[in-house]
């Protein structure tokens, strides 16, 4: 296709891209996909070795030569981070996760409306000044369709209508739950006697061999079950038991013919002409030399900092560009949030856990302080996030976690790890953080990367509305593990970073309060399209994979309807 | 020359590729107070020490100096303080200067409550990380904490059960338990 103008190009595949790509070149559209990692064999990623996934992850390839800047105020210079989200390589991130598949609440998508306007915060008496809250400009009823066909494509586990909480559905999910657990068991009666309504997370982890059934994507090829090796946050599946792209939708996209999958290549620039509409990109191929792709349609998938990098890269003297592509709002980069990971830690005198064994996400959580779904009169906070029972892992994982009264080093600390390490378990907590435009990405000003591109550079905090929630959710973990039956318990508040990292290019209504409609299209650019977490104008308490797979469906059926633009 | 050099570079039977055979036994010497040796094996006998060698030769060859400079200053401190160097003080003066460490009160040492973190966080990942890094030989580590290693999957999940099975190492993607 090099020389020709493609349909569409998409930039980053993983997630998102790997559906945009297998939906779009289902459609008969001609796509140019670019990787900018490359395609692992299975051998490459699922090692089970907590050394290079857990201890040293800025090691791997797909992580080191993508680095970001993270401080905590403006004042600051800020200091390089790796993470392995995005991890970038074909397959992106959902090679290394854990596989939780939760649907994002009804009321999760009306914050503004049900939690703002209605007077709630008030009565919660928390002053939100500061803060940049709006509704999506979707709802739950908009997704739910492609919920389904995320679950169904995808393989998710778990049981219909356990969750009171959760949004209606029109299908119960495709496999039954994962096997239980004893850290299921100990959270799940525990959260009951306590008088929550504990249900078993969705997980798009195998209970059993899968493959799709019609009327759903039946050329994607069957994945054999989960064999319950515990090595699944951080790590690749040995088995492909977790649900990817690299072995679901990239492959069926490839058969199709239509498919130009161009990985090692590093997008730099989204080119542009006079009338204000995208033409393609520039990247460096995997030599290191620039080269040009144009094409109809310019879809984005690579995740928040490469989106909003890309964007402020792209800014040109054009009339329509001066501060960067698709920000007429000047929302590019802003109101970037993402959940406060934070964990209660419980030691057992009385049970043996064995939390190495079992699939990461085979979890039994409670929606009960999630959302809106208590009553926060008083509380000081709004919203609120998951509790649900972790603790996965190997002895790499788990020697940091040391009670405050015991020293972390010398035979107290033998005798502590070698008594506990298969008697604990922990509640992990997502709360929610709200947006705020002080909390942002931009370009940092110096240090660049080996393409020679400007580093994104996050700036973050977490503010009163946040800092409230965590210590209130403390207590609920806290309490949980009690009953559960710990004879000690200890939490680790939310590091400074956030995790499951969203915002930078939030969709909306009002072109001029944000900068992608509800298909994830540009206001300013008909036919650029930016598709991921990073259009969320607030999260849920819930990681985002469920609800961007949606997105992405739903974008691709709305992209490629449009005729007119594609000859 | 070059013969000679490779010699001494010998340390418990094998050869050290970035620290030196001193180096390497004052690492020792803080592993045995960091996962001591007791009824049961410690960081020694779980050969942390080549774990680091092959880390500071590999991914970490830019941390060899900060290991060199933080060794020196906590022999200069053992000595300053105890009268003697690091490896000839007791347990409980060894732990003292350890501490002293962690605490940042080695003032010399820039950050040198960094430099402890570092050492504990390096001697642990070679008694519990995996052997094809060098430590936990014979898989000491995992058997010290009950973790049955890198195994293909598990038939059950032995709640309230010890698990009975031997740790293993991972032997490749095409081998699973029961095949050859």
């Amino acid at each position: 296709m090099n020389g020709k103008i493609a349909d569409v190009c998409i930039v980053g595949v993983g997630a998102v891209g790997g559906i945009l790509a297998k939906q779009l070149t289902t459609a008969g559209l001609k796509v140019v996909a670019f990787e900018r990692g490359p395609a692992l064999k299975t051998a490459e990623y699922a090692q089970r070795d907590s050394i290079s996934y857990i201890a040293r992850p800025e090691q791997l390839e797909g992580v080191r030569h993508e680095p970001r800047i993270f401080r905590t105020s403006a004042t600051q210079p800020g200091n390089l981070r790796y993470g392995t989200s995005p991890f970038n390589v074909l397959g992106g991130s959902m090679l290394l996760w854990t596989g939780q598949a939760s649907r994002f609440m009804p009321g999760d998508f009306k914050v503004y409306s049900n939690e703002v306007a209605s007077g709630l915060a008030e009565r919660a008496g928390i002053d939100l000044r500061g803060y940049d809250v709006v509704d999506w400009p979707i709802g739950y009823d908009d997704l739910e369709p492609y919920y389904e066909r995320f679950e169904w494509e995808f393989g998710v586990a778990g049981v219909a209508g356990m969750n009171p909480f959760a949004g209606p559905r029109q299908k119960p999910y495709p496999l039954p739950p994962l096997k239980m657990t004893a850290r299921m068991q100990l959270f799940g009666e525990a959260a009951k006697r306590l008088g929550y309504h504990p249900f078993i997370g969705p997980a798009a982890v195998t209970s059993e061999p899968y493959r799709p059934p019609p009327p759903y994507d039946t050329r994607i090829p069957e994945r054999p079950a989960c064999v319950y090796c515990g090595h699944c946050n951080h790590y690749g599946c040995h088995v492909n038991a977790k649900a990817s792209t690299l072995h679901t939708a990239i492959p069926v996209a490839l058969q199709t013919g239509n498919l130009d999958l161009r990985t090692n290549c590093k997008v730099a620039n989204i080119t542009t002409d006079d009338r204000g509409l995208v033409t393609g990109v520039k990247y460096f191929d995997p030599s290191g030399v620039l080269q040009e792709q144009q094409a109809r349609v310019v879809i984005l998938s690579a995740f928040v900092f490469e989106h909003v990098r890309l964007l402020l890269l792209s800014k040109c003297n054009s009339k329509h560009f001066k501060s960067g592509l698709a920000n007429s709002s000047g929302l590019v980069g802003k109101c970037f949030f993402g959940h406060g990971d934070m964990r209660v830690y419980g030691l057992f005198d009385n049970f043996i856990i064995n939390g190495f064994i079992g699939s990461g996400a085979a979890a039994m959580r409670i929606d009960d302080f999630n959302g809106n779904n208590f009553d926060h009169t008083g509380l000081g906070f709004i919203r609120g996030g998951t509790v649900g029972c972790s603790g996965d892992g190997t002895p790499v994982s788990r020697m940091d976690i040391v009670p405050p009264d015991v020293r972390s080093w010398g035979k107290e600390y033998k005798e502590y790890f070698m008594r506990y390490y298969t008697r604990t378990f922990d509640v992990h907590m997502a709360p929610e953080s709200l947006p705020r435009r002080d909390n942002c990405v931009d370009l940092d000003p110096h240090r660049r990367d080996r393409w020679g591109l400007p580093l994104p550079r996050v700036t973050f905090a977490f503010h009163e509305n946040e800092k409230r929630m965590h210590l209130f959710l403390a207590d609920i973990g806290e309490r949980i593990l009690r009953e559960a039956g710990a004879s000690k318990v200890w939490t680790e508040l939310p590091r400074p970073a956030p995790t499951r990292q969203c915002g930078g290019t939030r969709m909306g209504a009002d072109a001029k309060n944000s900068v992608v409609n509800g298909y994830c299209q540009s206001h300013d650019i008909p036919n650029l399209f930016i598709v991921g977490s990073s259009v969320f104008p607030t999260i849920s308490g819930y990681p985002a994979t469920a609800t961007i797979s949606a997105l992405a469906y739903r974008t691709a059926e709305y992209i490629q309807r449009q005729r007119d633009w594609f000859h | 020359m070059k013969i000679k050099s490779q010699s001494s570079r010998e340390y418990r039977g094998k050869r050290l590729q970035a620290l030196t055979v001193r180096q390497a036994r004052f690492i020792d010497a803080i592993g045995a107070r960091i996962l001591p040796t007791t009824d049961t094996p410690g960081a020694v006998e779980a050969g942390a020490v080549f774990c680091i060698d092959r880390a500071l030769t590999g991914p970490y060859p830019h941390l060899l100096p900060r290991y060199a400079r933080g060794l020196r200053a906590l022999d200069a401190h053992a000595k300053r303080q105890f009268g003697a160097a690091f490896e000839k003080l007791n347990d409980v003066q060894q732990d003292a200067a350890l501490s002293h460490l962690e605490s940042g009160r080695i003032t010399e040492l820039h950050h040198g409550e960094g430099f402890f973190e570092l050492l504990r966080t390096h001697v642990l990942e070679g008694v519990f990380g995996e052997p094809s890094y060098g430590g936990n030989r014979d898989m000491i580590g995992w058997k010290l904490v009950g973790f049955p290693g890198q195994q293909w999957g598990y038939p059950e999940t032995y709640i309230n059960k010890v698990v009975d099975l031997s740790p293993v190492t991972w032997d490749g993607l095409s081998k699973k338990p029961g095949q050859s």
